[in-house]
């Protein structure tokens, strides 16, 4: 009976593919609403091309066009002159999700692991049932033109019909189109216009052009021609390991011991912290062993004030036993580690305390280059930017902040929160996003900004991380972690005093003119009447108080200049 | 009995005394300038706190604070210029032997300062302060300025008045007598042939008094104040003291604000303060009404109610009430008879008009009431 109930309810039982999960949950990508799955969509090619650029070391050139077929109904163009496609990647790249290069490497990377492009192409299959075009080259004899899609059931691309094309004049790059429905252009805020607006402002190396439905032409150009270095794959630190990392890492590793594995691939792991590891380890399998919970806890006191040795020593000839026994698990090979022993080596490691996290990984865009992006497309009339010292979060987790300052010259009143994690630019969810809280709490008036949502002020907040703690999946907002809300802060109050300092001399140049003004005014009113008493010719008396007014001013220039220089 | 006694001051107008301060002032200016440094102006303080009251000379006087106004100082430079402006204007005014009145110097002096929308004044109420500022820092009134002040009062009795190429007798100008000009400072009296003079608050107590042939058998003088006595009124009124040697005797209603203006007339004024010692006749003397007056000439029935809250009641003082109480402050009235007319007036509640005298009949101020008190010198100090 059981059984039959069971068989009937399994007899509809399939295995769904990657691709049928995403295709499904297209909300996951990013994928909701015509206005964001629009910009999502231009936001899969153009990182993909910007990814590629950097990599292969060429400036990026990247042009977006966005052509109107119809109601809610459009075809996508993204050019690029990037590395291209070798021919038998083609299908992977664009049609087989969770399948970059990029996957399950602790690196800090645009965009996602392998979903983003191949996402895009599902989306404009399932909605406008098309293929994507493909067109690419390396820049060798031939230029291929292809037409992809991809088989949701088997979670692999199709190519329905390829094309190859001479190559005479050496052309090198992606051009990817793609026709969609169900999405909408607008030029808001959250749209593709100020999304490449924002990609232009943190990639100053970036020329990027874009042509509206109506044709309009915008073009970003380039303000630097200086490629960012490419980022480095970092070693995970032991604070911010989970156990189904170890466990996973150890299965797949070609180290013979656990003890090598551990110095290995993980950062600020030597020698002598296995051993350190080791003595953790045991204290804390003593601990748990005593029954009575008020020595426990004593115990645990003192494990916190690094008493290893004494712990273990308390346990006299068990606590040898006991060392003897983890020491053994050093030196086994990794893939006999259990998950019961990794759960161990974790929870030792918070406990333990190690060097920093390494932060060569960290990428951010600096401080140069943010002011060259900010000066370069917003064409503001002050502007200054601050690239705080990489720190932790979560213990272990190595991130970065930097901010961007613009005031005045071509920006409109208003405040501009410009929010970037990884140099992408995020659109959606401000209100939950860290960035925005931080940015908002700092007392703007203390800076001289009286009424920050008026005044000409655009701010550009970029985390830097190889994992930034998104609030969800849609990868639109940074988690309120305390350790970068802190940072974020301080870097935004720094360059908050900058602009304060900044508006003070204005104001003080300002007010010094105005007051030169009022004073020389009068001078003609004052020196006819004084000729009238005194019978001194007019013309000699406006003479003089124009000198005195001079030599007023003159000390008093040289004071105020003495004083910014101070 | 009242007489004309000996003059203390010489007639002393002279046109060419401005014109030399003008110049001194214009030259000091310049002299700054020469050297190169900020010119300035002192200006003597004005308001409350640069006023006393000189127990010596009896009067209301202005203190030495003065204040610095620079001409390249943001704050101070507009004012410097007027102040120049209206000086240079005077200067013309005062050497072609013209007269202006407020409104006309400040419509002489205001024009749109070049390359600004800026005027030179914008308003009356920013040229008459920068006038009062000269007659403080010269000493010096406007009318010696040729800046006239309103015209308000009129004269009465037999004296002999040189306005000018003219000359009239005050008594012969038919009921209403002379009205006086904004400026006395050129008056002349070739002839006096008045004992004293006095000051009538009410033009209709004046005209009462010229109809009971009043100025001529007593041989008085009667001034119409018409309220609170003009800036020419008071001048005139301490000519005629000082010049003129005649006694002056004020008579005003039986109210805080009568009793205001004999204090003006005789101390002088906080606003004007710089000028008591040209305006101010602290030896005036005082005929009424008095509170004593009510129950003398049995006047019960024709007093008023004071305005106002007595002190006593919640609220109080206020009106007049609180007016009585801050005269009896005033240390020109701290004397016995003042304070028991003032302390009367509040214990009683009441006021007494001039001419509530009518009560007894027409001629009875004329014929009885002033003739008595003055001929038994029934005074108040």
């Amino acid at each position: 009976m059981a059984n039959s109930e069971a068989d009937k309810l399994f007899k509809e039982f399939k295995i769904q593919s990657v691709s049928e999960f995403f295709r499904r949950n297209a909300a996951m990508l990013g994928y909701t609403g015509k206005l964001r799955s629009l910009t999502t969509l231009i936001h899969e090619a153009v990182t993909n091309s910007l990814d590629a650029c950097e990599e292969a070391g060429i400036l990026p050139y990247v042009r977006v066009e966005i052509e109107e077929l119809g109601t809610e109904h459009y075809k996508i163009i993204v050019e690029d002159n990037g590395p291209g496609i070798p021919e038998k990647f083609i299908a992977h790249v664009f049609g087989k999700m969770l399948a970059g290069t990029k996957a399950h490497r602790n690196i800090q990377s645009r965009g996602q692991q392998g979903i983003g492009i191949s996402g895009a192409v599902m989306f404009a299959q399932i909605t406008s049932g098309k293929a994507t075009r493909i067109i690419t080259s390396t820049g060798e004899e031939e230029i291929i033109e292809a037409w992809v899609g991809i088989d949701v059931d088997k979670n692999e691309g199709k190519i329905f019909k390829k094309i190859k094309h001479p190559n005479p004049t050496g052309w090198r790059g992606t051009r990817i189109e793609m026709e969609v429905k169900d999405v909408r252009y607008i030029r808001s805020k959250q749209g593709v216009y100020w999304y490449l607006k924002l990609t232009a402002i943190a990639n100053p190396h970036a020329h990027i052009e874009f042509i509206e439905p109506d044709g309009k032409l915008i073009v970003f150009s380039r303000s630097s021609e200086e490629l960012p270095e490419p980022p480095e794959e970092m070693k995970p630190h032991p604070k911010g390991i989970i156990t189904d990392d170890i466990y996973r890492m150890a299965q797949r590793t070609t180290r013979t011991t656990v003890r090598t594995f551990l110095i290995g691939e993980f950062s600020r792991i030597s020698d002598k912290k296995i051993d350190e590891l080791v003595q953790y380890i045991t204290a804390l399998r003593l601990i748990k062993e005593e029954e009575e919970q008020n020595v426990k806890e004593q115990l645990m006191k003192r494990l916190v004030d690094g008493e290893v040795d004494k712990i273990i020593a308390s346990f006299g000839k068990r606590g040898k036993k006991v060392l003897r026994e983890v020491r053994k698990i050093m030196e086994k090979p990794p893939k006999k580690l259990t998950w019961h022993e990794a759960e161990e080596i974790v929870e030792a490691f918070k406990y333990m305390t190690f060097l920093a996290p390494p932060t060569h990984g960290l990428r951010p865009i600096g401080e140069e280059n943010i002011e060259k992006g900010l000066t370069g497309i917003l064409r503001p009339e002050f502007v200054t930017s601050v690239t705080r010292p990489p720190k932790v979060y979560r213990g272990g987790i190595p991130f970065q902040v930097e901010v961007g300052l613009a005031f005045g010259g071509e920006l409109s009143s208003g405040f501009d929160l410009l929010r970037y994690a990884n140099r992408v630019p995020l659109l959606f969810d401000a209100g939950s996003c860290v960035i925005t809280s931080a940015a908002r709490n700092i007392d703007w008036k203390r800076y001289r900004v009286d009424d920050v949502d008026r005044a000409p002020l655009a701010l550009l907040v970029n985390v830097v991380s190889v994992h930034v703690p998104y609030t969800s999946t849609g990868k639109q907002s940074v988690a309120n972690e305390e350790e970068i809300y802190e940072e974020i802060r301080l870097a935004v109050m720094d360059v908050a005093r900058r602009l304060a300092k900044y508006l003070g001399g204005k104001h003080r140049k300002l007010y010094q003119v105005k007051r030169r003004k009022t004073l020389e005014k009068y001078v003609p009113e004052v020196s006819r009447a004084l000729s009238i008493l005194t019978g001194l010719p007019e013309g000699e008396i406006k003479k003089m108080l124009v000198t005195i007014i001079e030599k007023k001013f003159e000390s008093i220039d040289e004071a105020v200049e003495a004083e910014s220089d101070a | 009995m009242l007489k004309r006694e000996k003059p203390k001051e010489r007639f002393s107008y002279d046109p060419k005394k401005v014109l030399q301060q003008l110049e001194r002032f214009g030259k000091k200016v310049l002299e700054e300038i020469t050297r190169g440094r900020n010119p300035f102006i002192d200006v003597p303080t004005r308001g409350l706190s640069n006023v006393y009251f000189d127990e010596r000379d009896r009067l209301i006087k202005m203190g030495d604070k003065t204040s610095r106004r620079y001409l390249f100082h943001v704050a101070h430079a507009r004012k410097f210029m007027q102040t120049l402006l209206i000086s240079a204007y005077i200067k013309r005014l005062v050497s072609e032997g013209k007269h202006a009145s407020l409104r006309e110097a400040y419509y002489a002096n205001k024009h749109t300062i070049p390359g600004s929308k800026e005027n030179t004044f914008e308003d009356q109420s920013e040229s008459d302060p920068i006038i009062e500022d000269l007659e403080r820092m010269f000493g010096v009134l406007r009318e010696e300025m040729h800046i006239t002040a309103d015209r308000r009062g009129y004269i009465y009795g037999d004296v002999v008045i040189k306005d000018g190429e003219d000359e009239f007798n005050a008594s012969k100008l038919g009921m209403g007598g002379w009205a006086v000009p904004g400026t006395v400072e050129h008056i002349e009296f070739p002839e006096i042939n008045v004992d004293y003079v006095l000051v009538v608050e009410t033009a209709a107590m004046a005209d009462r008094l010229i109809e009971e042939k009043y100025p001529k058998k007593e041989k008085a003088l009667v001034v119409a104040t018409q309220g609170q006595a003009s800036r020419g009124v008071r001048r005139l009124i301490h000519r005629l003291h000082y010049e003129e040697g005649l006694p002056i005797i004020v008579f005003t209603d039986g109210d805080p604000y009568g009793w205001y203006i004999y204090s003006t007339i005789k101390q002088g004024s906080i606003n004007l303060a710089y000028l008591s010692e040209k305006l101010a006749t602290p030896e005036a003397k005082f005929v009424g009404m008095t509170m004593d007056d009510i129950k003398k000439y049995g006047l019960e029935n024709v007093t008023e109610k004071l305005k106002g809250i007595p002190p006593n009641k919640k609220g109080g003082p206020t009106g007049d009430y609180k007016r009585i109480i801050e005269e009896m402050n005033y240390p020109w009235f701290q004397n016995k008879e003042w304070q028991r007319q003032l302390k009367l007036a509040l214990e009683w509640g009441v006021r007494i008009e001039q001419q509530a005298l009518a009560n007894k009949s027409l001629e009875f101020v004329a014929k009885e009431y002033l003739p008595e008190k003055i001929g038994n010198e029934e005074l108040l100090p």
